[in-house]
């Protein structure tokens, strides 16, 4: 009897298996990991990058072609995020359902306005990308608009599964909306609070926050640190009322101590975007993380952030 | 219900800005490389004179041309002796919406064999390619051809691949498909700190028994004559076999980096004269380690034993070569290299010692770079 039911379990199982074949989905970052799940939970998703890497600097490994090759949507950042790798990744897995134009191929910042783009970019600005701050994975405005998109663009290639899509869509949509709510009460006391941070990996849940981030460690943006450019800040004013140095896991620490040093500042060195780790485990949590970890350098005490689950 | 209906129709609106923005792209991507450099002495087999000089100016612009095909053109130019030389390197055509992952090339392109061949010389880590790979591929093979890829619908990266060209650039013929070559590559991750690719090429070269065989035939004046990229030291049948393999601490190749790879080259089938003892042989070994984000230094080692036809006989060659380097890039888009080349030689007169000092800046388009 047992027996039985097990051998048509395996034969109901077999027979459901092309119904149920899950939506392959390779992101670049791991935030977009996070929302595709988020969306569409059986989803077969392989992320390009983690927490630990500079997602401007990824190479197109042979594992990376591989991935893309068996994928019906990439979830990318775009505006030139990922142009040092990514097209060599897009012609090289010769998949044509992701191509520039394609529906299979996502870009999260053509979704929203992004700040500060630029009318003349050269060089010697530094790596400033035309098209605006691509870093819009931290932002409790911009990401909504971003799941809304993305949710439209995994029912055009999934429009099986649309109920259940809309479905999750409404439902991140009342988590993330009760999450903002709480960010935004326990922004209150961290308005103003001046901070140095490198590079704009931050920058859009910094300025939501209202912190200023006054002080940039990079000399130009995406340029390392120079020993030239430390010691200038060093003798910036507005370092002596800075509470913290705040940079990302995928940063060298090493400027940051060396300024901690000098001065005194503490140093925050938090997850730029979705680890495996719990409490960083998605774009809220991470949110959420970052928000209390900064609350720990302002003097009055907090509300207790809530955590998204 | 109703307002998922009004957010699609509010999104499919949202897009259409994002068309209006691609379609003012229409200018292609350009690039430009510049390559110069400083070289005490000259080196066997080395297309770089010594003194001041330019090494591989590069102009290329490439675009998607519609949506079933992109295209890309490379000029390069190029100083001999006094006279700028203007060379089409590349200027191809490449199929983005085959099924299967099928992807079509042609015109005219870099080939496929070994790991540097297909690369840019510009996202070289030394100055100059290894001396197997100047004397039998004339640095870097490209031709006119059609080529054929296709990645296998395996859990790991293995691509197959075959070209067939023209011929003429790796040596003069009559045949209309000269050199044919078929390739095969497979690698992937083995932590994620650890990647690696190794490949199997293969190239016959259809045109050495023909009837302009002899071209090679110790006329040194011919080879001044046409000084283009036609490898000095060619074969009916080249087989090479290449490794990589990368490490970067928990994968962020942007802080450190350490690259090893390696080739050998071998050529049978010199010409009507050569016995089966009459082969090329050569192999290379490199280490680079970048080492901090702006940094990296390098060491290769490699050596190639050639047989130089003279009428029906051959005279045996070899030449050791070792390099070191160290490299400061201040961004993304400039190299600055230092150079020291040991050569010891059997059968040529230019083996030496050089230092070299070399720049390659690029501007214009960012280039996407290969594993």
């Amino acid at each position: 009897m047992d027996f039985k039911q097990h051998i048509t379990g395996v034969i109901l199982g077999l027979a459901m298996m092309p119904a149920q074949a899950a939506l392959n989905v390779f992101a670049c970052e791991p935030e977009w990991a996070d929302l595709v799940r988020a969306l569409v939970p059986n989803a077969d998703i392989h992320t390009a990058t983690a927490a630990r890497q500079d997602p401007h600097y990824i190479e197109a490994r042979p594992s990376l072609i591989a991935a893309m090759r068996r994928a019906d949507l990439a979830v990318c950042t775009g505006a030139s995020l990922e142009a040092g790798w990514l097209p060599a990744l897009i012609s090289r897995a010769s998949n044509r359902d992701i191509q520039p134009g394609k529906p299979g191929l996502f870009f999260a910042t053509e979704q929203v306005t992004l700040h500060q783009p630029h009318d003349h970019v050269d060089r010697s600005m530094g790596d400033v990308h035309p098209e605006g701050d691509p870093h819009v994975h931290l932002d409790p405005q911009r990401v909504p608009e971003i799941v809304d998109a993305l949710a439209d663009r995994l029912i055009e290639l999934a429009p099986d599964h649309s109920n259940m899509i809309r479905l999750r869509q409404l439902q991140w949509q009342v988590r993330w909306k009760l999450s903002t709510a709480q960010w935004q009460e326990a922004a209150a006391n961290l308005k103003g609070m001046p901070i140095a941070v490198q590079h704009a990996t931050f920058g859009y849940l910094l300025r939501w926050l209202g912190v200023d981030a006054a002080i940039d460690l990079e000399p130009k943006p995406g340029l390392p640190p120079s020993a030239a450019h430390l010691r200038k800040v060093l003798s910036d004013p507005s370092l002596q009322t800075a509470k913290l140095v705040l940079i990302a896991t995928y940063q060298d620490e090493r400027p940051a101590r060396w300024l901690s040093e000098q001065t005194g500042l503490p140093v925050e060195v938090l997850p730029g975007t979705v680890t495996d780790e719990a409490g960083t485990d998605s774009l809220a949590n991470l949110i959420s993380h970052i928000i209390e970890r900064l609350q720990q350098y302002q003097e009055e005490s907090p509300p207790e952030v809530g955590s998204h689950g | 219900m109703k307002s998922l209906h009004t957010r699609t129709g509010t999104l499919a609106l949202a897009i259409l800005p994002l068309t209006v923005i691609q379609a003012n792209e229409l200018n292609p991507d350009v690039s430009v490389v510049l390559d110069g450099y400083y070289k005490q002495n000259h080196t066997a087999l080395s297309p770089r004179e010594e003194g001041f000089g330019l090494g591989h100016t590069e102009l290329s612009l490439s675009s998607p041309i519609d949506d079933l095909f992109k295209g890309q053109l490379t000029a390069v130019l190029e100083d001999h002796e006094g006279e700028t030389e203007l060379e089409l390197e590349e200027a191809f055509l490449q199929t983005t919406s085959m099924p299967y992952n099928l992807s079509v090339r042609g015109g005219r392109f870099l080939s496929q064999v070994g790991y540097l061949n297909s690369r840019h010389l510009h996202e070289d880590d030394f100055v100059e390619r290894p001396a197997a790979y100047r004397a039998l591929l004339g640095t870097h093979y490209f031709d006119d051809g059609l080529r054929l890829n296709l990645l296998l619908p395996t859990p790991f990266y293995w691509q197959i691949g075959a070209e067939a060209f023209d011929g003429n650039k790796l040596s003069e013929g009559d045949e209309d498909i000269g050199a044919y070559t078929v390739n095969t590559r497979f690698g992937g991750d083995i932590s994620r700190s650890q990647s690696w690719q190794a490949g199997l090429s293969y190239l016959n070269n259809r045109q050495i028994h023909g009837e302009h065989g002899e071209e090679h035939g110790g006329e040194h004046e011919e080879e001044h004559e046409e000084h283009g990229h036609g490898a000095e030291y060619t074969g009916e049948n080249l087989y090479i076999a290449d490794v990589v393999w990368k490490w970067a601490p928990g994968g962020n190749n942007r802080q450190q980096q350490l690259t090893l790879s390696g080739e050998y080259l071998y050529v049978d089938d010199l010409n009507e004269h050569a016995t089966s003892d009459d082969v090329h042989e050569g192999w290379y070994a490199s280490a680079v380690y970048q080492f901090a984000p702006q940094w990296s230094a390098g060491a290769r080692y490699g050596e190639v034993e050639l047989k130089e036809a003279h009428g029906d006989h051959f005279h045996g060659q070899e030449l050791k070569e070792t390099d070191v380097m160290l490299a400061w890039s201040h961004s993304h888009f400039s190299t600055v290299r230092l150079q020291y080349t040991h050569q010891e030689a059997h059968g040529f007169d230019e083996a030496d010692n050089t230092v070299m000092l070399q720049y390659v800046m690029s501007f214009g388009a960012h280039g996407a770079h290969g594993f």
